[in-house]
């Protein structure tokens, strides 16, 4: 019993390191089966329009062609994760209403199922769209003005959500505030990019279920999804996943996973599709833009003592998860800060521009973007040292958060942030509080440096009520002693090293070595619902089930069972929605804290932004694999240092203009900060496996903030909009006088 | 995907022209095939027949000193030409532009006959070459002569070259001398994966006080539809001392001559026009310097 444990704090090498180095493990794209086809997705050719007729007959003549489907094939055309409001298929005869209705370029309109990828593509072109253009609206503001084109009965001028928060008495509470700072801050599309673009197989397997093979995030959720579309009991649709190539949120909603089903339902043989790079910028959400205007209040004293904001996201044509990552930008939006009086305002926004949804951090980001935009001004505007200013304001065991109900227990926000502060490089403690040190100029006046820092929390888990719980089950086998231990959970490993954790975890409470541990992951016909992979919440969820599922598994053992078998579902505990009119709530069951500290040198001349140096500073409870949680740190930085200052979807009139990764530019190594430090503290979360929170989202969500308190450190001006392109940069700086002429 | 059905690997270039010529227009040249594959892959380009690999071809791939000039054969990579010590130091803005294409992997394989072909406005392989004042050896439509690099262009990825006909063989052009040198740079986040917002290469001759521009050609792209020389800007700067009164002199006459359009997803032509400032203000004094010394060092590679 001693050694169990031990395997928990133990960076353990990746169960799939050697497999994905070498390249022998298969994603879906790697693998066939025989008698397969091929199927090409018809995406749709405008942006909003109304199609009336489709004629596939050359498509059905071309040779190889084995079939086309269109929207009356789909057995119920509507799918979507927080409500049905998309069409699998756009077009006529499907008997939906409005699914004739083409919304964004996200749209699809027909599948051709071939004998090979060649000839899908070529007979794909072939298929005669009849559209009738309906007007198109771009801009969310635009949108939501009367007389705008409408395009879901459901949502009047397009409103899709509006949250409210009501706190305190925020009219009076300016009276008190000695300074005021407003600010208007605008954020930008994100594409996901994943490694591995969307590719998966249809079949029908053994038991003949309608069976998908895909990358996703959720393997029930999947399956729900599909057996609503082709009107089946769930029982019929069985998904598995094989490795998968990344996610960030860009897997929840379905791509190809009806479309395969479907096929496959119809013809009874193996269909396999891969999308292109283009195909899936174009065929999955971005994460949301947004525009927020903020005005904040603080004494002289530097306590915040009113905050007030209004935030519009542009939703696109469809839901995706906008409700979910709203919900969190409208609590974000204000910060982890004590406020008394707050007032927030959250609207979705349809427009007819690509989906937008979850993406690393689910609103975290953007709200963050504004609050520590806020924060980093007032300490400016009071003269105070920005973390100062923060040790005065955070949230503390107990404080009431905007929504009027404290954090759940463990609340270390003023430790991350003394503690990230300290190790940064970049403040002293001293005894009139903290202090920021001075930072080395390079000696060509053109390249300045500056340092700014920002903070952040964020939930852990399903939000607002939403149903939240975990299964696993853990079959210990053999007879004297131990021999084999199988545990079965279905949590997605993305590539973030969730599988390789579990087994720690099962080792751990086992007390076996990770060797005798067996998994059986992700499939629907060999495992218990565990929920998404996001909301980083899988090291928390599946610890707890795998944790509850071993404990009792091990009283089985002790009691003679053999094997030994236990299933667990882990529920934590329940929290609340949004009040309509207050937005009082009981939002969450656990938080991850983070604090960020950077380093940027800004080119005056150019514009360009380079950053130097990140520190990331991060309560995890309990780090149950150290390396990992490097990892998912230094990726965070770099996916957040991309949407900082790099990735730009262009777009005009719903149309994208760059879906290529060769215009779309994310960050290479030549990017990546010179030195990016993971401080890893550990308090532990009292509801965690082991103490263990959620961290995955934590490294992202700071860093835009940081990085424009930095590069105002630098040149003296607010940048308030991203991504920081050189030429924003430079006209920000101009408008200032700062630079060349 | 098929992108092409045939794989041809000739040793001359009277093979090459042999296979050309069999498929009739369905075969297309390629060399290091970072654009080409491309441009197939995004259906910008129909998939070929047939490539045919200019790589393997000895005259090709030649690199030899013939007296002061220097003959380059046109499927030699970046990474030759930036490993080549004698460019490094007598056509320095060649090393420094193809030291910034790409990265290590598109630079191994990626060619400076295929950045001249592939004929866009700011090629960084080309704005040198330009600069440089360099001649091309074609076979247009089986004739083989020499062309001055300019006169290759024709509009935005076109030449006189038909890559599914005539080859690009090589380039010549004069190694810098007393009192000559030659600067590159570019404006662009240097991560590895595009074309430059702008790029700009020099290469000057003092006169031998080393005090006065005698002579300057100026490339800088994009501009226009083609790469081009900055005439207007090379005249203002002739005959004046080296300074930066000179530069400025440089700058007015840019922004007179000079008109950078907006593209759509890299850079508007404000941007643009600004950037000519920060350019000619990094390469003016760093080329008259490399004059004055006679020592160069090429800056930026493989970093930028
Ligand atoms: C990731 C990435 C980054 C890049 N970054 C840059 C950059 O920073 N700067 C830049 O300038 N370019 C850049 N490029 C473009 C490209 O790498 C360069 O233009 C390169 O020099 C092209 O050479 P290649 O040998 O690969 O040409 P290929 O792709 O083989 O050929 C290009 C074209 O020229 C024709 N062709 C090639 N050789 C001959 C010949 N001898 N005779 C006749 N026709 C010929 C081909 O048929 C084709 O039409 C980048 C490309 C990629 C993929």
């Amino acid at each position: 019993m001693e050694q169990k444990n031990l395997l928990i704090g133990q960076s353990v090498r990746r169960m799939d390191a050697v497999g994905k180095v070498t390249g022998e493990t298969p994603y879906p794209g790697d693998i066939d089966l025989p008698d397969q086809l091929w199927m090409k997705v018809r995406f749709s050719d405008r942006v909003h329009a109304r199609v009336t007729a489709i004629d596939a007959s050359r498509a059905e003549a071309y040779p190889g062609v084995v079939a086309v489907f269109t929207a009356k094939d789909v057995p119920v055309n509507e799918y979507g994760l927080s409500m049905p409001d998309q069409p699998v298929l756009c077009g006529p005869g499907s008997g939906k209403e409005g699914a004739d209705i083409v919304r964004c370029v996200s749209d699809q309109v027909a599948l051709v199922v071939a004998e090979t990828e060649e000839i899908a593509a070529a007979a794909v072109k072939l298929i005669d769209i009849t559209y009738e253009d309906l007007p198109i609206v771009s801009d969310i503001f635009e949108a939501m003005a009367d007389g705008a084109p409408q395009l879901h009965a459901h949502a009047p001028n397009n409103i899709l959500i509006h949250y409210k928060l009501r706190h305190g008495d925020i009219d009076s509470a300016w009276d008190q505030a000695d300074v005021i700072v407003e600010g208007e801050y605008r954020t930008g599309y994100q594409e996901h990019a994943y490694l591995q673009p969307e590719a998966g197989l249809g079949y029908i397997d053994d038991e003949g279920r309608v069976t998908v093979l895909v990358a996703g995030q959720w393997v029930h959720e999947d399956r729900e999804q599909v057996a609503h579309a082709l009107g089946l009991p769930e029982e019929q649709v069985r998904i598995i996943y094989p490795a998968i190539g990344g996610a960030f949120g860009g897997r929840e909603d379905m791509s190809v996973q009806i479309t395969l089903a479907l096929a496959a339902m119809k013809l009874r043989r193996p269909i396999k599709i891969i999308w292109s790079r283009e195909e899936s910028m174009i065929g999955h959400h971005k994460r949301h833009p947004m525009v927020i205007r903020a005005r904040w209040g603080a004494t002289r004293e530097g306590r915040v003592v009113a905050a007030e904001a209004t935030a519009y996201a542009d939703a696109g044509g469809y839901a995706y998860t906008t409700t979910k990552v709203l919900g969190n930008a409208h609590l974000m939006v204000s910060g982890p800060y004590e406020i008394p009086n707050v007032r927030v305002d959250t609207y979705g926004v349809y427009t007819n521009n690509i989906p937008t949804g979850a993406f690393r951090g689910f609103g975290g980001p953007q709200g963050a973007f504004a609050a520590e935009g806020q924060m980093n001004k007032l300490a400016e505007a009071l003269n105070m040292d920005p973390v100062e200013l923060r040790a005065l304001n955070v949230l503390r065991e107990g404080s009431l958060m905007s929504v009027g109900s404290p954090l759940p227990p463990g609340v270390t926000l003023d430790k991350v942030l003394a503690e990230g502060a300290a190790q940064s490089g970049y403040w002293q403690s001293t005894e009139d509080g903290w202090k920021r040190l001075p930072v080395e100029q390079p000696a060509n006046p053109a390249r300045r440096r500056g340092v700014g820092m920002a903070m952040g929390f964020k939930n852990v888990g399903f939000s607002f009520g939403a149903p939240e719980q975990n299964w696993a089950t853990v079959e210990i086998h053999g007879g004297a002693e131990i021999e084999r231990v199988v545990v079965h959970e279905a949590g997605a490993d993305v590539g973030q090293g969730a599988h390789t954790v579990f087994v720690q975890m099962v080792a751990a409470a086992t007390g076996v070595p990770i060797e005798k541990v067996e998994l059986i992951g992700h499939d629907t016909a060999y495992t218990g619902n565990s929920g998404s992979t996001s909301a980083s919440r899988m090291t928390f969820m599946a610890g707890n089930a795998i944790k509850g599922a071993a404990e009792l598994a091990m009283e089985k053992w002790q009691h003679e069972e053999r094997p030994a078998i236990a299933t667990y579902q882990y529920r934590p505990p329940r929290t609340t929605a949004y009040d309509p009119e207050t937005g009082q709530a009981d939002p969450n069951f656990a938080y991850g804290y983070m604090a960020q500290f950077v380093e940027v040198e800004v080119d005056l001349e150019t514009g360009q932004v380079e950053v130097v140096r990140v520190v990331s500073a991060h309560d995890v409870g309990r780090a149950i694999n150290p390396t990992q949680i490097e990892g998912q740190v230094e990726g965070g930085v770099i996916q957040a240092l991309g949407y900082a200052i790099m990735e730009d979807l262009i777009t005009q009139d719903g149309r994208v203009l760059n879906p290529y990764l060769s215009t779309y530019l994310i960050p290479t190594i030549w990017d990546v900060p010179r030195e990016v430090k993971s401080v890893i503290l550990e308090y532990a979360d009292p509801r965690g496996p082991w103490g263990a929170r959620g961290m995955a989202e934590m490294p992202f969500i700071p860093l835009a903030p940081a990085i424009t308190a930095a590069v105002c450190d630098a040149t003296g001006v607010w940048i308030d909009r991203i991504p920081l392109t050189p030429e924003r940069v430079v006209l920000s700086l101009r408008e200032q006088g700062i630079g060349a002429i | 995907m098929t992108l092409w059905n045939y794989y041809h690997t000739p040793a001359s270039v009277d093979e090459a022209l042999e296979l050309l010529r069999s498929y009739a227009g369905k075969a297309r040249v390629i060399a290091g095939g970072t654009d080409l594959l491309l441009d197939i892959r995004q259906g910008h380009l129909p998939p070929p027949e047939a490539l045919i690999d200019i790589t393997r071809i000895g005259e090709l791939c030649d690199l030899h000193q013939d007296g002061d000039w220097l003959v380059l054969g046109a499927g030699v990579t970046h990474t030759r030409i930036v490993s080549t010590d004698l460019i490094a130091a007598r056509a320095t803005c060649l090393v420094e532009s193809c030291g910034v294409v790409g990265g290590p992997q598109v630079r191994n394989v990626g060619t400076l006959g295929g950045n001249v072909a592939h004929a866009l406005p700011a090629g960084d392989g080309t704005t040198s070459l330009v600069a440089l004042d360099a001649e091309a050896e074609v076979i247009l439509d089986g004739e083989r002569r020499w062309y001055p690099i300019r006169e290759l262009f024709v509009g935005p990825g076109m030449s006189l070259l038909d890559p599914t006909r005539d080859l690009l063989i090589r380039f010549r052009f004069k190694l810098s001398g007393p009192y000559e040198a030659t600067a590159f740079k570019r404006i662009m986040r240097p991560q590895g994966v595009a074309l430059p917002i702008l790029g700009c290469a020099a290469w000057v001759r003092l006169d031998e006080s080393g005090e006065y521009y005698a002579d300057v050609r100026l490339c800088i792209g994009p501009v226009d539809r083609v790469p081009v020389r900055a005439e207007a800007v090379e005249a203002a700067l002739c005959g004046q001392p080296v300074g930066s009164d000179a530069v400025e002199r440089a700058i007015q006459a840019a922004h007179e001559g000079l008109h950078p359009r907006t593209s759509r997803y890299r850079a508007t032509a404000e941007y643009r026009d600004e950037m000519i400032d920060v350019l000619l203000r990094r390469v003016l004094p760093l080329a008259a310097e490399r004059a004055q010394t006679g020592q160069a060092v090429p800056e930026g590679v493989g970093i930028e």
